[in-house]
């Protein structure tokens, strides 16, 4: 296998977990034993941390009058990281060095942390303006921030 | 995207060759990433985005850091496409840096909440000038890839999300394509693949699914100057896919292309 498809074919086993995750914590409001297992298997010492963000609601999904959205997410330092909705991103220096630079991971525990909680319904929701929602997406502004 | 620049290859096609029977080509929402050198890059990009203004009806918001002087010589030869009402739909935008481009594809989705539709080409021409700052090593290195993912990201995410949008309000206009150029800093040395030497060029590759490279022809046809003729060829996750579906590549369509540049400055496509 070549690295993309390495990394394409985890990636399908990653989406398939987090449909898992979503699927057994509406049913049940928690996540069993084996799915965490399966989470560190797959994202390795990601997966506590961005359990550990969640549970401080350090995950905000971030919505503007055009349907627009992105996450914001709070690191562990109180800087504030803009994940996108739609692929894999975030500005942190992790994402930069393990995942574009190593290419060892597929995520950041940010990135982890805003699907889980999208999964798990247990992220915060805050609207914005188009315009201030053009800034978060550009990374030159925070929501909080205005 | 790479439905459009195939449009182009068709439509600028060698008359004298035996034309391969491309009928109907299918929209596709792969992103493309043109990589060659940057005057060649920018005629193709124009081209597309002509042909997508003038034949598809599409919108489409052009940057660039580069005045266009003229346009490639293709188009001067046929300017019957080129009408005013056309050329219109063609916005170009000049973003002097990177932190003025990203934030000018961020604030893209800002129309949907008015009237006016949305693009539904995004074109940046000579990434590498937004990104790359010579004479960089180490820690600084990685934040040009920092960069480069930032930007990529930014531009895969506004074409979902209007993507999205353009499906609600006027299917005819969806998807929202993206196409921009890099020129590789390999260029001019032959074969071998670019991304194994930048690193910048593999983290393009994760966002953008089709890569449309532009290698100098060193076995040229005769007659032409060797600096004329181009070898094109299109690769990546959204070609492989085997199986069409909607919005995917049509696999039956001619991934190697020829060019051949005239001395007029136009192209011409011959499918390999
Ligand atoms: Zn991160």
């Amino acid at each position: 296998m070549t690295d993309y498809e390495m990394t394409s074919c985890l990636s399908a086993v990653a989406d398939q977990l987090l449909k898992e995750v979503q699927k057994t914590y509406q049913e049940k409001t928690q996540i069993p034993d084996d799915l965490l297992i399966a989470l560190r298997f797959v994202f390795g010492s990601c997966a506590l941390q961005a359990l550990d963000l969640i549970d401080k609601r350090s995950v905000t999904c971030v919505s503007s009058f055009s349907g627009r959205r992105a996450y914001q997410v709070m690191g562990g330092s109180g800087l504030l990281y803009t994940c996108y909705t739609s692929c894999h991103y975030c500005p942190c220096p992790a994402f930069t060095y393990t995942v574009l630079r190593r290419n060892d991971s597929l995520l950041c525990k940010h990135i982890l942390a805003a699907y889980l909680s999208q999964a798990m319904g247990l992220s915060q929701q805050e609207t914005v303006s188009d315009q201030q929602m053009s800034s978060i997406l550009s990374g030159r502004a925070a929501a909080t921030d205005t | 995207m790479a439905d459009i620049l195939t449009l182009v290859f068709k439509n600028y096609i060698n008359q004298s060759g035996k034309p391969k029977d491309i009928n109907i080509i299918t929209p596709s929402k792969c992103s493309t990433l043109v990589v060659g050198e940057n005057v060649i890059n920018r005629s193709l990009l124009l081209l597309a985005a002509v042909t997508a203004a003038s034949e598809l009806g599409l919108k489409v918001s052009f940057f660039t850091q580069v005045q266009i002087q003229s346009l490639p010589g293709s188009l001067q030869d046929d300017m019957s496409n080129l009408s005013p009402e056309n050329l219109k739909k063609i916005k170009f935008a000049y973003p002097n840096s990177l932190e003025d481009l990203l934030q000018d594809v961020a604030s893209l989705h800002e129309p949907v909440s008015g009237s006016a539709a949305p693009p539904s080409l995004i074109v940046v021409d000579g990434l590498e000038r937004f990104l790359r700052v010579p004479g960089l090593s180490g820690a600084l290195q990685q934040a040009e890839l920092a960069s480069a993912a930032h930007i990529a990201a930014l531009l895969f995410d506004t074409a979902a999300f209007l993507t999205a949008s353009l499906e609600e309000r006027a299917a005819e206009l969806s998807p929202c394509r993206v196409i921009a150029s890099f020129q590789s800093e390999g260029e001019g040395h032959a074969g071998g693949d670019p991304s194994a030497s930048e690193p910048i060029l593999s983290v393009l590759d994760r966002y953008f699914q089709v890569r449309c490279t532009l290698d100098r022809d060193l076995l040229s046809a005769p007659g032409a100057r060797p600096q004329d003729s181009w070898h094109v060829y299109l690769s990546g996750a959204g070609i492989k896919e085997a199986s069409l579906t909607k919005g995917e590549e049509d696999p039956n369509l001619p991934k190697e292309w020829h060019m051949l540049l005239q001395k007029n400055g136009s192209m011409e496509f011959t499918p390999v």
